[in-house]
């Protein structure tokens, strides 16, 4: 390992390589903050230009360069306008947001890049120690405990659900869950629910239901309101841009930064869940453990709740790499397009990687050390010159949150029924916020929805019925967890209302 | 009186209804039938489950403690905005939405560039700015520079022109 681990550093950290590293981690920012072009998308595109380059390691430290810079460019549209381009950084829009509309729009940025930071260095050193024997631990997990930690992390709601509201989360949820049925499904053969309409064959565009939830509502609110829509304008740029945490703010972060780090990259390590399941648990998780005092800031503008799901969903892009490079296993979208790259490259991916080709093995993952630190040094000095858009006047920066939304549903399909999709989800998303629904329930829902039936419907094939659920112990501690996780606060939502 | 909160659960109730039948009498492919888990089984549940939450949340009691924080601030509770609607404009907020469905409907026909100009335009005018000379310029500029990135740097193909011109 030692050896290999001397060659990956003579490789990576050439100039010609660390060159490339930055300026993956460069565009894949910048693109990254249009909604619409998640990593997966950005990576994909830049597979032509990179194969241009001709050396494997360099082309892939470019590739995993993107990767990280378009996790973090996703971060800050959400953060900024409440536009969560992308299902892996949702939950960094329930706490960064708010930051942001109280005129924290620096320090939100800031805890986001170190956070991201911190997750993504923290990844790296254990997928450099524990990649081998996390891989065989991970193929242990078959559909019947995909399909229980899916049930965990819908379990997650009730961390979105204020005092009285868990039965609407619950129903949110619900309805998340039904949206995640229409069209294709791995699963069955033909398209469900499209009530004869084409362009819900292949299901509801994730982009398009998340502007549609997210982005179009907030548009509104700020057009309607005009102290809301000002409020945050007319803060003092210096307070905006300021981007000082102090000491007791990094203290409360850390311990959650530590925790984060791990979850997520072992959540990562799984195939088939990725930074989004880890992002949601990774929040659910820390509102659980805060104080009485911290868990009401949730929602409303909690460094804790921005700092967890930053660091999760960061860790585990790292640990997603881990089936990938040592199994050959895509763990993710985003690591299955890097497989198509690694083919592309004449490469195969797998246990022989580390003998054959130790220098593109090691190369890779200590670039991403590399791609880590450049990701802070070039987003550190320039959130105050993004936070500033915050300060645009509401009269140009609200027709461009709407554009920006519609453009995210718009690229790459060139469907305008898509946009009426996304203004109709839009204006019932108005309506559940007048009566006080909580809307991330129903995106989570969605988000897991596909992953959840699937893997219940292969768990139910291969056991031939349901008796999976108390012949595997994992699957039923985790389904255990999932079932008291949801009813506590729901059995504690009801009797405190009937005692009001 | 029903109020907002339970007229929406009314309407839940019958999204899962409809949702169910169509579930139900979903048209199975003759080798589905035999299936562990066929293609309606989830959403029979879901429906089920969706019938049962609808409903609870109709007849929940409705909590003494749903306060609504007024506080004027930038996090004002969205219920907020029906309590006293003369304060609020309402006209920006839904013209908007107005003009948005008008861009979708006509972004094919009139392409990218002249149609995205037009709606940032017409959005900056409706939000009562009328520095004409500030606005135009940069909604032209807004949506060439982002057609060029999309379509030039990225190559993603986005018609910018309207149809009759190309």
């Amino acid at each position: 390992m030692l050896d290999g681990l001397l060659l990956g550093l003579e490789t990576a950290f050439t100039f010609q390589n660390m060159f490339f590293a930055a300026l993956g981690c460069f565009i894949g920012t910048i693109i990254g903050m249009l909604p619409g072009l998640g990593p997966m998308s950005v990576v994909a595109i830049m597979i032509p230009v990179s194969l241009q380059i001709g050396d494997p390691s360099t082309t892939l430290i470019l590739l995993a360069g993107v990767y990280y810079g378009a996790i973090f460019g996703g971060s800050t549209s959400s953060i900024l306008i409440n536009a969560p381009g992308e299902a892996a950084v949702v939950a960094t829009s329930f706490d960064g947001y708010p930051m942001a509309r109280n005129g924290q729009a620096g320090k939100a940025l800031t805890i986001a890049a170190i956070s991201s930071f911190s997750g993504g260095t923290i990844g790296v050193v254990l997928l450099m120690f524990f990649a081998p024997a996390l891989a065989s631990f991970a193929i242990l997990f078959w559909s019947a405990e995909y399909f229980a930690l899916m049930l965990v992390g819908l379990s997650a709601i009730s961390a979105f659900a204020g005092k009285g509201k868990v039965l609407k989360a619950i129903m949110m949820t619900i309805l998340g869950l039904m949206l995640a049925t229409v069209g294709e499904s791995s699963l069955f053969q033909a398209p469900r629910f499209t009530l004869g309409i084409m362009d819900l064959q292949s299901g509801i565009n994730f982009v398009t239901l998340a502007m549609g939830l997210f982005a179009v509502p907030e548009a509104f609110f700020l057009a309607i309101d005009k102290i809301r829509g000002e409020k945050s304008g007319s803060k003092k740029s210096q307070e905006i841009n300021n981007l000082r945490i102090n000491r007791k703010e990094a203290k409360s972060i850390a311990p959650v930064i530590g925790r984060q780090s791990i979850q997520g990259f072992l959540i990562g390590v799984m195939p088939g869940t990725g930074a989004t399941i880890a992002s949601f648990l990774g929040y659910a998780v820390e509102r659980n453990l805060a104080s009485p005092k911290e868990r009401k800031e949730f929602g409303k503008g909690s460094i804790k709740g921005l700092s967890a799901p930053e660091t999760a969903n960061n860790a585990a892009s790292t640990g997603s790499f881990v089936p990938l490079l040592t199994l050959g296993i895509p763990g993710s979208g985003t690591t299955a397009v890097l497989l198509g790259a690694f083919i592309a490259l004449n490469l195969q991916p797998g246990p022989q990687l580390m003998q054959d080709r130790p220098e593109v093995f090691w190369s890779v993952i200590l670039s991403m050390y590399f791609g880590n630190i450049i990701l802070l040094v070039l987003n550190l000095p320039l959130v105050p010159y993004i936070a500033k858009l915050l300060t645009i006047p509401r009269s140009y920066l609200i027709p461009f949150v709407l554009f920006f939304a519609m453009a995210g549903a718009y690229i790459g399909q060139n469907n305008s029924t898509e946009l009426l999709i996304l203004i109709g989800f839009g204006v019932i998303a108005i309506i559940f916020r007048f009566a006080d629904y909580p809307l991330p329930p129903l995106l989570i829902g969605f988000v897991l929805g596909q992953m959840f039936e699937d893997n219940f419907g292969r768990a139910m094939r291969n056991a031939n019925g349901i008796q999976f659920i108390w012949e595997r112990p994992m699957t039923l501690i985790l389904i255990f967890s999932a079932a008291i996780f949801i009813l506590v606060p729901l059995i504690r939502d009801w009797l405190n209302i009937k005692k009001k | 009186m029903l109020n907002l909160n339970r007229i929406i659960a009314l309407l839940l109730l019958a999204f899962s209804s409809a949702y169910g039948f169509l579930s139900y009498t979903y048209h199975l492919l003759p080798f589905e039938r035999f299936l562990a888990v066929k293609p309606n089984t989830m959403p029979i549940a879901l429906s089920i489950a969706g019938i049962i939450c609808s409903i609870a949340i109709l007849i929940q009691p409705k909590a003494s403690n749903e306060k609504i924080e007024s506080d004027g601030t930038v996090n004002r509770a969205d219920g907020e905005y029906l309590k006293n609607p003369q304060n609020f404009n309402w006209v920006q907020g839904v013209g908007l939405l107005i003009l948005a469905c008008i861009y979708s409907i006509s972004l094919r026909e009139l392409g990218f560039i002249f149609c995205t100009s037009l709606f940032l335009f017409l959005g900056g005018y409706l939000l009562g700015d009328r520095r004409y000379i500030i606005l135009i310029p940069i909604s032209i500029s807004s949506s060439v520079i982002f057609w060029y990135l999309v379509e030039k740097v990225l190559t993603i193909y986005l018609r910018p022109w309207p149809n009759w011109i190309f």
